[in-house]
C-alpha cells in the first residue's frame, strides 16, 4: 500500500487513526478517493501539524476521526476505545472528549443564537463535567480565550470580527473539557495580526487545559510554529511523518521538498521549485497507480508505478514514503 | 442515459395524471351513457351502448383499453358530442390557447429583457424604483383581476381592442384582426410573467455584475453595451428561465381563466364543459396533451439550460 | 437587529387588521344584509354607483356591494388560515427533514416537489372541484396537498444551506441528537423564511379561491371570486360592479405580499447596491520634466458613497513606478489595497464613487481622458490579474473567446490572427495543450490553470503595465510558486512595469524592487523593497513583520501579536490611524496626523520611527 503504512505509530498513544479509508461518491458512478489508508497517532499533550495542498485529505482526514465523516475502513481508536464501531448514543458520549475547529468562524457560529447560548450548548447536553457552577465555568472560559467582560455573551454573532468568532467557537469547544482538539485551518480566514493573536492563544490554552491537538493547514510555516510532530500528505496518501524541526531542517520526500521549496522568502537549501515538481495534481476519482506522486516526481522510476512505497524509517522517529529516499 | 431517465418520468407523469383522471372522472355523479341514450331507452340498450362507447367494466379495464387505443392513435370520441371525437373537439381549441400562450411569453420576455438590464444598469435608479414597484404590484393581481382591469382601460374606455375575444379570424386570414382579439388575454398572461421575470433577472444581473469576471472585462476596456449583452447576460439568465419553465404550469391555468373572461373557445372552456359533462376521453386526452406538453417544455428548458451554462453540460453527460 | 420595515409594511398590516376586523364583527356592526335585494324596498337602485350614504354601490340585485365585500372576506381569510395553517407545518416538517436527513427520503421528495409545482394545479383543481361537491373541506384538503411542495421547496432549500455550515458540524461534535439540531440550530433559523412565505401563501390561497369561482365551482355563500365573475357581464355599462371586489381582492393579495416581503427582508436584507456612478474632483498634478513613469499616482483618494456613510478606502496615495519596474502594495484585508487598483481601471462594484488626485498610466490621465481615450489605454497598456481564479473568467464562455477578444476590441486582429496569437500566449504562459484549452470552459481547468489563461488576457495587447491583485492567494503553494515565477519571468522579458498587491510579506520580498505598507486607506512606508526589510521604519511594518510566523525560526516561538483591529475606514480617527494599536504610542500620535518622513527614496508617515527611537517609546 502506498504512502501507507503503520511503523511510525507508537505504543503509548492517546489517538490513533489506522489504515483510515473515506471515499465519497463522485459524479456518474464514479469514486473520489479522498483518504486512502492513513495512520496517525498523537500522544497526550502532543500537537500533530497535518499539511498539504488542498485535495490531499487532510480535512476529511480531520473529520475522520471526529466520525463527522464515518471512513469507508480503517479505524479509530481514542484511549483504546474503537469509535470507528460506535453508533447513536455510544458515539454522541464518546465524542465529547473531542472537538472539532473549522475554518470558517462566522459560518461555525449560528447566526440565530446569543454566544452565552452558543458557549453553553454543550453543557445543556452533557451536564456540567466538573459538577461547578455553569456560570462560573463559561466565565472562566471566556476569560481564558480573552472574551471576558460582562455583555460579550448578550451579543450575537455578527456583532463580532473573524478573530472574535474563532475565539468563541473555541470557548465552545472548550466547555465540554475534551482531550483532542482537531483543528482544521483555524487562521486561515484570519489576518496576519489576528493570526499570531489566535495561534499564541493556542498555545496558551494548550498547557492550560492540557489539551492534544491535530492542527491541519495548508501554511507551512504557520504548522512549523505550533507542531510537535508533523506529517505531510498528498493526494489522500500520508507522504512524510516526523518531528517538528527534524522535517523542516531535512525534509526527505520529494514533495515535502518541493512543497518546503515553493515557499517565497525560505532559506532552506533546497533547489528551485520547479525543479522539484512538475505538472497537475491528479484527480482522486482515478489517482495514479503505485507512488500517488510519481506523475509529478523527478525522480519517478518504473517501480514507483507497480509498487506502493511504504512508511519506513529514515532517521530515528523520522518515516518517509518514497522508494527512493536517498537519491534526493 | 439522463435523456432515457427524462423519457421514463414523462411516461410516468403521463400514466399517473391520465389514470387519476379517468379515477376523478369516475367519481362524478351522472352516467354518460344514460344520458346519451336519452329518456326513452331501455336498461339494455343502455347496456349495449356502454359497451359500445368502451364505458364498460371496472375502471382500470376502462383505462388499459384507453391506453390502448390511445397507442393506435385514436384519442376515443366524445360523449357529449354525437358523431365527433375527442380530438375534434381538442384541435379547435388547442390553436387558440397555444396562440395566447406563445404571444404572452413574447411578450413577457420582450419586455422583461430590456427593463432588467435597464434597472441593474443605474439600481436605485427612476427606471429600477418604477419597474420594481411595478412588478410587486403585478405580482398581487390575479389573471381575473388584471384582465378585468386592462379589458375596462383597454376596452371600454380606450376602445382599442375588442371586449371579447369571440369568433376571431384565422391568423392566415386577418392577422391584424387576429392579433388584435388575442393581445388582451396574452397581455393579461404576459403581465403576470413580466414581474416574475424582471425581478429574477434584475437581482441576478446585479449580482453578475458584481462578479471578478465583469469587472475585468470593464479593467480591459470594454464598452458597457458590450459587457453587457457579452459577458454578463448569459451567466444570469439561468434563474429565469428555471422561472418560465416552472411557470408553465401556472400559465395553463391563467389561460384557462382568461379564456373564460375574454371568453373564447380554447382548451379551458372545452375542459370544463367536458368535465361537467362526464365527456372521459375528452378530458383524458386533453390531460394527456397537457402533461406531455408540460414535460416537453421543462425538457426543453433543461435543453437550454445546459446551452446557456456549459457546467450543467458536464454532469449531465 | 431592528430593521426598518418601511411605512408601506405598517399601511400592508393596518389593511389586513381592517379585513380581519371587518370579516369578524360584521354582525355587529352597521353593515347591510348582503343578501337583501334593497332595489326592492327601495333603500338602493339596481347599478347604483357608489356614493357617501352607500360607499361601494350596489350591484345588479340592487344589494348593497361592500356588505358583499366584507362578507365575501369570510371563506378568503377562513381557507386562508387553515390552509396556510396545514400546508405550512407539513410543508417546514417535510422540508427540514429532507433538507437535513437527505438520502432516499429527499430524492423522493424533491422529485414529487418538482413535478407538482410545475403541474397545472388549476386543472386539478377544476378536476376535483367538480368530483366532489365544492365544500370548505374538500377545498381546505386539496389547497393544503398543493401548498405543502411549495413550503417543502423553500424549507428545503434553506435547510440544505444551513446544514453544510459549520455551526451544524459543531453541534453534531459537541454530541448533540439530530433532534437537537433540528430544533435548536436549523428550525430558529428558517422560521423567518417560513413565515415570510406564508403571508404569500395566504395570498395564493385566496387566488386560487377567486380563479376557481371565476370558472363557476366554488363554495356556496358570497366569495370574491364570484363577485367578480358575475359582475363583469356589465363590465361596459356598470364598471364598477366588478371593478370593485376585484380591488378589493387585490389590495388583500398586495398587503399579504408586502408583509412577507418585509419579513423577507430582515433575513436577507434587499441588496444595497447603489447605481455605479464616477465622480472626479480636484485638478491633475502636472508631470516633472523627464518622468517617465509608466504609472504615476499623487495624492489619489476615492470615497465610496455607501448607505452606512462615506468610506475612504484611499486616502492621498502616492506612487511610481518606472517601466519595468515591480512595486508591491502590501496590507491587511479591508486596508484598501484593492481599491487602488480598481481606482487606476476605474472598475467598481456597483457603488458611488468619488476620485481625487492624478493617475497616469502612459502619459494618459485615467481620470479625467475621454471615455474612448481610456477604454483605449484600458485595453491596450494595462493588464489585470485578480485574486481568484475561479471567479475571474466568465463561466458561460470558451477559454478562446476570452482570450481574442480584447485582441478583435482593441488590436483590430482579424479572428484568426488573434487565435494564432491567443495560441502563442497560452503557450507563453505555460498552458501544455494550448489548442485543446482554446476550446474548453473554464471549469474544465484547474485553478493554477485559469491563472494562468487569465494571465494570458491581461497580456493580450501587450500592456506596459500589470496589475495584479493578490494573484495567488487563492492558489496551492507550489503553484503559488509557479505563478509567481511566470509573472516575474514575463515582467523582465516584456520590460513590463508590475504592481502586485498581497497581504503576503514574504511574497514581496521575493518579487518587487520597491513595495508600499498600506493601512487604514493610508500608503504609511514605501521604499525599496530590501532597503524596507532591512530597516523598517514604521511601527506597523515592524509588527506586521514580526506577526509572520517565520520558517526559519525554530518552532513554539511566541509571536509578536498586535492586538485591536484596524480602524473602521467610515470615520477614521485623527491622528496616526495605527496609533490605536501601537507598542510605541504616545499622545502626539493620537492628535496630530503623522507627516511624511525619511528620503525621497523611502518615506514614512511616523512622528517615532524606528531609526531615531530604535527601542520601544512607552
Amino acid at each position: 500500500m502506498a504512502g501507507t503504512g503503520d511503523a511510525h505509530l507508537r505504543e503509548d498513544a492517546h489517538l490513533v487513526a489506522r489504515d483510515l479509508v473515506v471515499e465519497f461518491s463522485g459524479p456518474n458512478k464514479t469514486v473520489v478517493h479522498a483518504v486512502s489508508g492513513v495512520s496517525f497517532d498523537l500522544i497526550a499533550g502532543e500537537t500533530l501539524g497535518v499539511v498539504g495542498e488542498s485535495g490531499c485529505g487532510k480535512t476529511t482526514s480531520g473529520r475522520a476521526v471526529m466520525q463527522l465523516e464515518r471512513p469507508t475502513s480503517g479505524e479509530v481508536t481514542l484511549r483504546g476505545q474503537r469509535l470507528t464501531d460506535l453508533q447513536g448514543t455510544d458515539l454522541r458520549r464518546a465524542r465529547r472528549a473531542m472537538q472539532m475547529i473549522f475554518q470558517d468562524p462566522i459560518s461555525s457560529l449560528n447566526p440565530s443564537r446569543r454566544v452565552k447560548d452558543i458557549v453553553r450548548e454543550g453543557i445543556e447536553i452533557w451536564g456540567d463535567p466538573d459538577g461547578a457552577s455553569t456560570s462560573d465555568r463559561i466565565d472562566e472560559i471566556m476569560e481564558a480565550v480573552g472574551l471576558g467582560g460582562d455583555d460579550v455573551g448578550e451579543r450575537r454573532p455578527h456583532e463580532f470580527s473573524g478573530g472574535q468568532c474563532q475565539r468563541i467557537c473555541i470557548a465552545r469547544a472548550l466547555v465540554l473539557d475534551p482531550e483532542v482538539l482537531i483543528l482544521d485551518e483555524p487562521v486561515s480566514a484570519l489576518d496576519v495580526s489576528v493570526q499570531a493573536q489566535i495561534l499564541n492563544l493556542l498555545d496558551k490554552l494548550k498547557e492550560q487545559f492540557q489539551l492534544t491537538i491535530m492542527f491541519i493547514s495548508h501554511d507551512l510555516a504557520v504548522v512549523k510554529n505550533v507542531s510537535d510532530r508533523v506529517m505531510v500528505m498528498y493526494l489522500g496518501k500520508v507522504c512524510e511523518v516526523a518531528g517538528t524541526d527534524a522535517l523542516y531542517a531535512k525534509p526527505t520526500h520529494p514533495y515535502s521538498r518541493a512543497l518546503l521549496a515553493s515557499i517565497p522568502g525560505h532559506e532552506l537549501d533546497l533547489p528551485p521549485a520547479s525543479e522539484l515538481i512538475s505538472g497537475e495534481l491528479p484527480s482522486p476519482i482515478d489517482p495514479p497507480s503505485g507512488c500517488r506522486f510519481r506523475t509529478r516526481c523527478p525522480h519517478a522510476t518504473a517501480k514507483c508505478a507497480t509498487e506502493e512505497p511504504v512508511l519506513r524509517a529514515v532517521a530515528e522517529d523520522h518515516y518517509v514514503a518514497c522508494h527512493h529516499p536517498g537519491s534526493v | 442515459m439522463a435523456f432515457l431517465r427524462r423519457l421514463g418520468r414523462l411516461v410516468l407523469v403521463v400514466f399517473v395524471v391520465t389514470f387519476f383522471t379517468f379515477y376523478i372522472l369516475d367519481r362524478i355523479p351522472g352516467d354518460p351513457a344514460e344520458r346519451l341514450a336519452g329518456v326513452s331507452a331501455t336498461p339494455e340498450g343502455i347496456e349495449e351502448l356502454r359497451e359500445e362507447l368502451g364505458l364498460s367494466g371496472s375502471l382500470p379495464e376502462r383505462y388499459g383499453s384507453w391506453v390502448g387505443d390511445i397507442v393506435r392513435g385514436d384519442l376515443g370520441d366524445s360523449l357529449i358530442y354525437d358523431g365527433i371525437s375527442a380530438w375534434d373537439r381538442i384541435r379547435g381549441a388547442l390553436p387558440k390557447t397555444l396562440e395566447t400562450l406563445v404571444l404572452a411569453e413574447l411578450m413577457a420576455f420582450g419586455l422583461a429583457v430590456p427593463l432588467a438590464i435597464r434597472s441593474a444598469q443605474r439600481p436605485g435608479g427612476l427606471v429600477d424604483r418604477w419597474s420594481s414597484a411595478t412588478a410587486f404590484g403585478l405580482l398581487a393581481l390575479p389573471s381575473f383581476v388584471l384582465g378585468i382591469y386592462l379589458m375596462f382601460l383597454f376596452a371600454v374606455i380606450l376602445g382599442w381592442f375588442p371586449v371579447l375575444s369571440k369568433d376571431l379570424p384565422g391568423f392566415t386570414d386577418d392577422p391584424v384582426g387576429n392579433l388584435k382579439g388575442y393581445f388582451l388575454p396574452s397581455l393579461t398572461l404576459a403581465l403576470n410573467l413580466l414581474a416574475v421575470y424582471v425581478r429574477l433577472l434584475r437581482t441576478d444581473l446585479i449580482e453578475t455584475l458584481q462578479q471578478d469576471y465583469v469587472m475585468l472585462a470593464q479593467a480591459r476596456g470594454l464598452s458597457t453595451r458590450r459587457v453587457m449583452w457579452r459577458h454578463v447576460l448569459r451567466p444570469s439568465s439561468l434563474n429565469t428561465v428555471t422561472a418560465a419553465g416552472l411557470n408553465v404550469g401556472g400559465l395553463i391555468g391563467g389561460a384557462f381563466i382568461v379564456e373564460v373572461l375574454f371568453a373564447y373557445q380554447g382548451m379551458g372552456r372545452v375542459f370544463i364543459e367536458s368535465i361537467i359533462g362526464k365527456d372521459y376521453f375528452v378530458v383524458a386526452s386533453m390531460v394527456t396533451i397537457i402533461a406531455v406538453g408540460y414535460v416537453m417544455i421543462n425538457f426543453l428548458v433543461d435543453i437550454l439550460y445546459s446551452v446557456l451554462d456549459p457546467r450543467i453540460r458536464r454532469l449531465s453527460a | 437587529m431592528r430593521k426598518r420595515l418601511g411605512i408601506l409594511f405598517w399601511i400592508a398590516v393596518l389593511w389586513i387588521v381592517l379585513v380581519v376586523f371587518l370579516a369578524i364583527f360584521r354582525d355587529s356592526l352597521p353593515i347591510a344584509d348582503p343578501v337583501a335585494r334593497l332595489a326592492r324596498s327601495g333603500e338602493c337602485e339596481r347599478f347604483e354607483r357608489p356614493s357617501w350614504s352607500r360607499w361601494f354601490g350596489c350591484d345588479n340585485a340592487g344589494r348593497d356591494i361592500f356588505a358583499r365585500s366584507v362578507e365575501g372576506a369570510r371563506p378568503a381569510l377562513v381557507l386562508g388560515v387553515v390552509v396556510t395553517g396545514i400546508a405550512g407545518t407539513i410543508g417546514t416538517l417535510v422540508g427540514v427533514i429532507s433538507g437535513y436527513i437527505r438520502g432516499l427520503f429527499d430524492t423522493v421528495m424533491t422529485t414529487i416537489v418538482d413535478i407538482s409545482l410545475a403541474f397545472p394545479a388549476l386543472v386539478l383543481l377544476i378536476a376535483v372541484s367538480v368530483a366532489f361537491e365544492p365544500s370548505l373541506r374538500v377545498f381546505v384538503i386539496v389547497f393544503s396537498i398543493l401548498g405543502i411542495p411549495g413550503y417543502a421547496r423553500i424549507v428545503r432549500g434553506a435547510t440544505f444551506a444551513l446544514a453544510e455550515r459549520e455551526f451544524v458540524d459543531a453541534s453534531e461534535s459537541m454530541g448533540a441528537t439530530r433532534a437537537r439540531i433540528v430544533r435548536r440550530e436549523l428550525l430558529p433559523n428558517v422560521a423567518l423564511p417560513v413565515l415570510s412565505f406564508a403571508f404569500i401563501g395566504f395570498a395564493l390561497v385566496i387566488i386560487a379561491e377567486g380563479g376557481l369561482a371565476f370558472l363557476n365551482l366554488s363554495l356556496d355563500g358570497i366569495t370574491w371570486g364570484k363577485e367578480i365573475s358575475e359582475g363583469r357581464h356589465f363590465i361596459v355599462d356598470h364598471p364598477h360592479v366588478s371593478l370593485i371586489p376585484s380591488t378589493v381582492m387585490f389590495l388583500t393579495i398586495l398587503a399579504f405580499n408586502l408583509v412577507g416581503d418585509g419579513l423577507r427582508s430582515l433575513v436577507a436584507p434587499r441588496e444595497v447596491a447603489t447605481a455605479r456612478r464616477l465622480h472626479i474632483e480636484g485638478t491633475p498634478e502636472p508631470r516633472s520634466e523627464g518622468d517617465d513613469a509608466v504609472l504615476r499616482i499623487v495624492d489619489l483618494s476615492t470615497k465610496l458613497h455607501t448607505p452606512g456613510g462615506l468610506v475612504e478606502p484611499v486616502d492621498q496615495v502616492s506612487l511610481s513606478l518606472a517601466p519595468g519596474e515591480a512595486l508591491g502594495i502590501v496590507g491587511e484585508s479591508g486596508s484598501g489595497k484593492t481599491m487602488i487598483l480598481r481606482s487606476i481601471v476605474g472598475a467598481f462594484p456597483l457603488a458611488d464613487v468619488t476620485r481625487a488626485g492624478t493617475v497616469e498610466v502612459d502619459g494618459v490621465d485615467m481620470l479625467r481622458s475621454a471615455d474612448t481615450v481610456s477604454r483605449r489605454t484600458l485595453g491596450t497598456n494595462i493588464g489585470m490579474v485578480s485574486q481568484n481564479p475561479l471567479t475571474a473568467l466568465n463561466p458561460v464562455r470558451r477559454v478562446g473567446d476570452q482570450v481574442i477578444e480584447p485582441m478583435i476590441v482593441h488590436g483590430d486582429l482579424s479572428r484568426a490572427d488573434a487565435r494564432e496569437r491567443a495560441l502563442e500566449l497560452l503557450q507563453q504562459v505555460g498552458i501544455p495543450a494550448a489548442e485543446r484549452c482554446l476550446r474548453e470552459y473554464p471549469h474544465q481547468l484547474s485553478g493554477g490553470m485559469r491563472q494562468r489563461v487569465t494571465i494570458a488576457i491581461a497580456l493580450a495587447n501587450e500592456p506596459k503595465l500589470l496589475l495584479a491583485d493578490e494573484p495567488t492567494s487563492a492558489l496551492d503553494v507550489t503553484v503559488q510558486d509557479q505563478i509567481l515565477r511566470l509573472l516575474d519571468g514575463l515582467r523582465r522579458e516584456r520590460g513590463m512595469g508590475m504592481v502586485l498587491v498581497t497581504h503576503d510579506l514574504a511574497v514581496v520580498k521575493g518579487f518587487t524592487d520597491n513595495v508600499a505598507i498600506v493601512y487604514a486607506g493610508q500608503v504609511v512606508e514605501y521604499g525599496p523593497t530590501a532597503e524596507i526589510f532591512a530597516n523598517p521604519q514604521h511601527r506597523y511594518t515592524v509588527a506586521l513583520m514580526n506577526s509572520m510566523p517565520d520558517l526559519n525560526l525554530p518552532s513554539h516561538s511566541e509571536l509578536t501579536t498586535i492586538e485591536g483591529a484596524p480602524p473602521s475606514l467610515i470615520d477614521p480617527p485623527s491622528g496616526c490611524r495605527f496609533a490605536e494599536r501601537c507598542p510605541a504610542v504616545q499622545d502626539k500620535c493620537r492628535t496630530d496626523d503623522p507627516v511624511r518622513a525619511g528620503t525621497d527614496v523611502h518615506s514614512y508617515s511616523c512622528w517615532f520611527p524606528m531609526s531615531e527611537h530604535p527601542v520601544e517609546v512607552s
